[in-house]
């Protein structure tokens, strides 16, 4: 019904020109929903408005088909006939979208009489049956927007937009700034009144939850392009574009009990950067990301991806790793063939309880502890001995007991900077003050009489710092934290964790973090695998399978037996 | 916790741990430097030779031979203070060789694991049920009686201890999270010598050279006493070998004092090395020192 192909939107009212949009392409069938999500200035907004028509001083490029009609090319006065009668929009909720000193009445006949050419009489009539349809006493229509609360603003856009009967409903932000119960109704009115009257519709939205219900595809857009393009449950399962991830990842709806972390850095002005719009932020950008402009290309059933490399890369996977322990003339086994994954930039968590084979796993993965079958890869290639972790960008691992983790007998520094020592990294003013940064990050003091103190002499929480911050001097690309807090006290835990978080979010590594503790993983991760007696049980998003607030069946019963 | 440069002007413990000795080991300290002092002072406190007689034979202690003479006439202050000597490179290159070697065996042994490690404990095993001294007798016997082959004998017999002491500690050691942080950085065996094994086993070494030299003493004397000792030289154990060798031992009471000197001596040396060792022990140990 509507196929969008190629469509660029330029400001060209204001110098330099800001490209809003640029090549978005798409196709909506009847009965269909399309969800657009993207951060504030993405130009999802701006696209709404250009497939309506709607925008003055701007450059239209491309083509949208309307029924086998093109509508960029037609005169603005053939459009108008196209607008509210065949494509409506319900516009973002504000004070400012009606006019304060006209009825609210009068505002949504005004399209009927207009459009449809109704008497004023059937056009009052077709309004009430119009509020009365989105749930709102048609007695309103005498009053004034102000005098309406948000949620019955919002009915009466939506009673507006539905005036004409439309084809395509192009919906902006329905429920921003509205409370959860109004949010939840007005949401119910929409998916009631789409399967009633059958429109296709495309649902502009911050809100993931709304997305999730009323859309069947998605469409990620980053600083006027789309980036990631698929059904709308496969995206919010498993996103493939690191933004997607990154929107996903902070939505308080999928992770209600993870820590607030928004994507690091803004994006740029549409526009402005040359190559891939989000490789200032990404966490796996590399030299071509700075250059060349990925196009949004097919990489599975249903999905397009903008992404140099085909999506979030998988940075460390273990493939059937078993390991035993003798016990005498016993076998006792400690993992029965494990698989897991993690990919760029995520931090996932592998919990289980004690003696389920965590620290067995994350010491297989480092190469202190060698697997009897199985493999494990680093970046797609095979670790050997010690090759992932002796190595600048690699895998590091920060161990559970701050009493062994570094040697009593170093200084500070030292113990920080063996590391770099060990791996001959360039020149020692070099390594020393890059061992000074990474005990700043981990807010440690970097005054001369702490770096020369000896370890013996720091408490445990600090200790278990200088260990992490040691680990990070590195700049792995993922870190493995094996119950990095679990013999720390839960103030130092809680600091600590939300540093070491801090640090993730900044440099983009990836981490698997170990923990038998459910509610800390609930906490810091993205994704959980639950081991039980030397096996993957259970694996996902967090919110699947730990729980969350509108993932309530919790699949796992691990959280009742711990 | 997050004090800034500022905030951490605060007390601060000192960056080593200080050795702090007990009386017995200061006195023990005391009387190691002043054996060391007179040993290498010889010529200098003693107004007599060590070799020749300069006075009536078998004097008792007086004025002018404040410790007597022995049947020659020879002063044995002189002869005293000359044996330290003897005693003291007897003493410390046997705590030497076989300290480092013990050592050298003990981290080999422990590092390496394995076939090493197996052949070196049960050579180990060989030589602590090996009766010692018998051996030694038959060794000093065929290599000859000189100092040299004193230590290297002594040594043969005393590295076991070390390497025992240090095995378990390297093993130990090996297990630790940041070693194996350390060799999952890619450390090499020097490294890990140089950085984490050696600091950790000087001070156990150390206190073992400690024992291997009390014990290096009194079996030199012991040696020296059997007659198979270095003739030529005259240390503690071969002056006590001459005193009673003596055959006037019976028809005179001065001969006493020609053994009572050397044994004192002797005594005196051996338990100030055994306080000083055991306070070092102390401070060895990790969880005995004071944080």
């Amino acid at each position: 019904m509507l196929a969008v192909k190629d469509l660029s939107i330029i400001y060209t009212g204001v110098r330099p020109h800001v490209p809003a949009a640029m090549n978005i392409s798409f196709s909506l069938a009847a009965g269909e929903s399309l969800g657009i999500i993207g951060e504030s200035g993405c130009g999802k907004t701006t696209l709404a408005l250009g497939i309506m028509g709607l925008l003055h001083g701007a450059d239209i490029r491309g083509s949208i088909m309307f029924q086998g009609r093109e509508l960029t090319t037609m005169t603005s006065a053939r459009r108008r006939t196209f607008r509210w009668r065949n494509i409506a929009m319900v516009f973002q909720n504000s004070l400012e979208v009606f006019n304060p000193v006209i009825t609210i009445g009068e505002q949504l006949t005004e399209p009927l009489c207009t459009h449809l050419g109704l008497s004023p009489k059937a056009a009052h009539q077709r309004v009430a049956e119009l509020l009365a349809l989105t749930g709102l006493d048609p007695r309103w229509q005498t009053g004034f927007a102000h005098q309406l609360s948000g949620g019955m603003r919002q009915r009466a856009l939506i009673a507006m937009a539905l005036g004409c009967e439309p084809d395509i409903l192009i919906v902006d932000e329905p429920t921003t700034s509205l409370d959860p119960e109004s949010r939840q109704a007005i949401l119910d009115l929409i998916e009631t009144l789409q399967r009633r009257l059958g429109f296709a519709m495309i649902l502009i939205s911050h809100h993931l939850p709304a997305v999730q219900r009323l859309t069947s595809r998605l469409m990620t857009m980053y600083a006027g392009r789309a980036v990631e393009y698929g059904i709308t449950a496969g995206i919010l399962r498993n996103p493939l574009h690191p933004y997607t991830r990154g929107l996903i990842n902070a939505a308080p709806d999928f992770f209600p009990f993870k820590d607030l972390w928004g994507i690091a850095g803004a994006p740029p002005k549409p526009g402005t950067v040359e190559g891939c719009a989000f490789a200032p932020r990404c966490c796996q950008a590399g030299h071509q990301c700075t250059r060349q402009r990925p196009e949004l290309a097919a990489v599975g059933v249903e999905r397009r991806v903008a992404c140099h490399k085909g999506g979030i890369e998988t940075v460390l996977q273990a493939i059937g790793v078993k390991k035993s322990y003798r016990l005498g003339e016993r076998k006792v086994p400690a993992l029965n063939g494990v698989s897991l994954n993690v990919r760029k930039g995520e931090v996932v968590a592998l919990v289980g309880p004690s003696g389920s084979g965590k620290s067995t796993l994350a010491h297989i993965l480092v190469q202190v502890v060698a697997a009897d079958a199985g493999e494990v890869l680093f970046c797609g290639r095979p670790v050997h001995k010690y090759t992932a972790t002796s190595m600048m960008n690699g895998i590091q691992i920060v161990f559970q007991d701050p009493g062994e983790a570094v040697s009593h007998r170093f200084s500070v520094l030292d113990a920080v900077r063996e590391p770099l020592d060990i791996m001959g990294w360039q020149d020692r003013p070099r390594r020393d003050r890059k061992a000074v940064d990474a005990l700043g990050a981990m807010h440690l003091p970097i005054s001369p009489d702490f770096l020369s103190r000896t370890c013996h002499a720091l408490s445990g929480g600090q200790r278990q710092r200088v260990a992490v911050a040691r680990a990070l001097v590195t700049d792995p690309a993922v870190l493995v934290a094996d119950e990095i807090t679990a013999m720390l006290d839960p103030s130092t835990q809680a600091v600590m964790l939300r540093e070491l978080k801090a640090q993730q979010h900044e440099r983009g590594f990836s981490m698997l973090f170990i923990s038998h503790d459910i509610h800390l993983a609930r906490k810091i991760a993205d994704r959980v695998y639950v081991l039980d007696k030397g096996s993957i049980i259970e694996h996902g998003a967090v919110f699947e399978v730990l729980g969350g607030s509108i993932h309530r069946h919790g699949r796992t019963n691990y959280c009742g037996h711990v | 916790m997050s004090c800034g440069p500022a905030a951490c002007t605060l007390p601060l413990p000192k960056a080593r741990p200080s050795i702090r000795l007990t009386s017995g080991g200061r006195f023990g300290l005391a009387v190691l430097g002043l054996v060391c002092v007179l040993a290498l002072a010889a010529p200098l406190v003693c107004g007599h030779s060590h070799r020749q007689a300069t006075g009536t034979p078998l004097a008792a202690p007086d004025r002018h031979h404040w410790m007597g003479t022995d049947e020659l006439g020879v002063d044995l202050w002189a002869q005293v203070c000359f044996g330290a000597r003897v005693s003291l490179i007897v003493g410390a290159g046997t705590a030497l060789m076989a300290g480092f070697g013990g050592a050298a065996v003990g981290i080999l042994a422990g590092y390496r694991g394995g076939w090493t490690d197996r052949l070196c404990m049960r050579l180990i095993d060989i030589l602590l049920v090996l009766p010692d001294l018998p051996v030694m007798i038959v060794l000093a016997a065929f290599l000859g009686p000189s100092v040299g082959t004193i230590i290297v004998v002594l040594s043969a017999f005393s590295w076991v201890f070390t390497a025992r002491v240090v095995r378990s500690r390297v093993l130990s050691l090996k297990q630790r999270r940041y070693i194996q942080a350390s060799e999952s950085y890619g450390a090499g065996v020097w490294y890990l010598l140089r950085r984490h094994f050696l600091p950790e086993i000087f001070p156990l070494a150390s206190v073992g050279m400690i024992r291997l030299a009390g014990r290096a003493i009194v079996a030199e004397a012991g040696l020296s006493f059997l007659g198979l000792g270095d003739p030529t030289s005259r240390s503690w154990g071969m002056i006590i070998h001459h005193a009673l060798g003596f055959r006037g031992i019976y028809y005179t009471d001065y001969w006493k004092w020609w053994l009572l000197f050397p044994w004192l001596a002797l005594t005196l040396v051996v338990t100030s090395l055994a306080l000083l060792g055991k306070d070092l022990e102390k401070a060895a140990d990790p969880r005995v020192r004071t944080h």
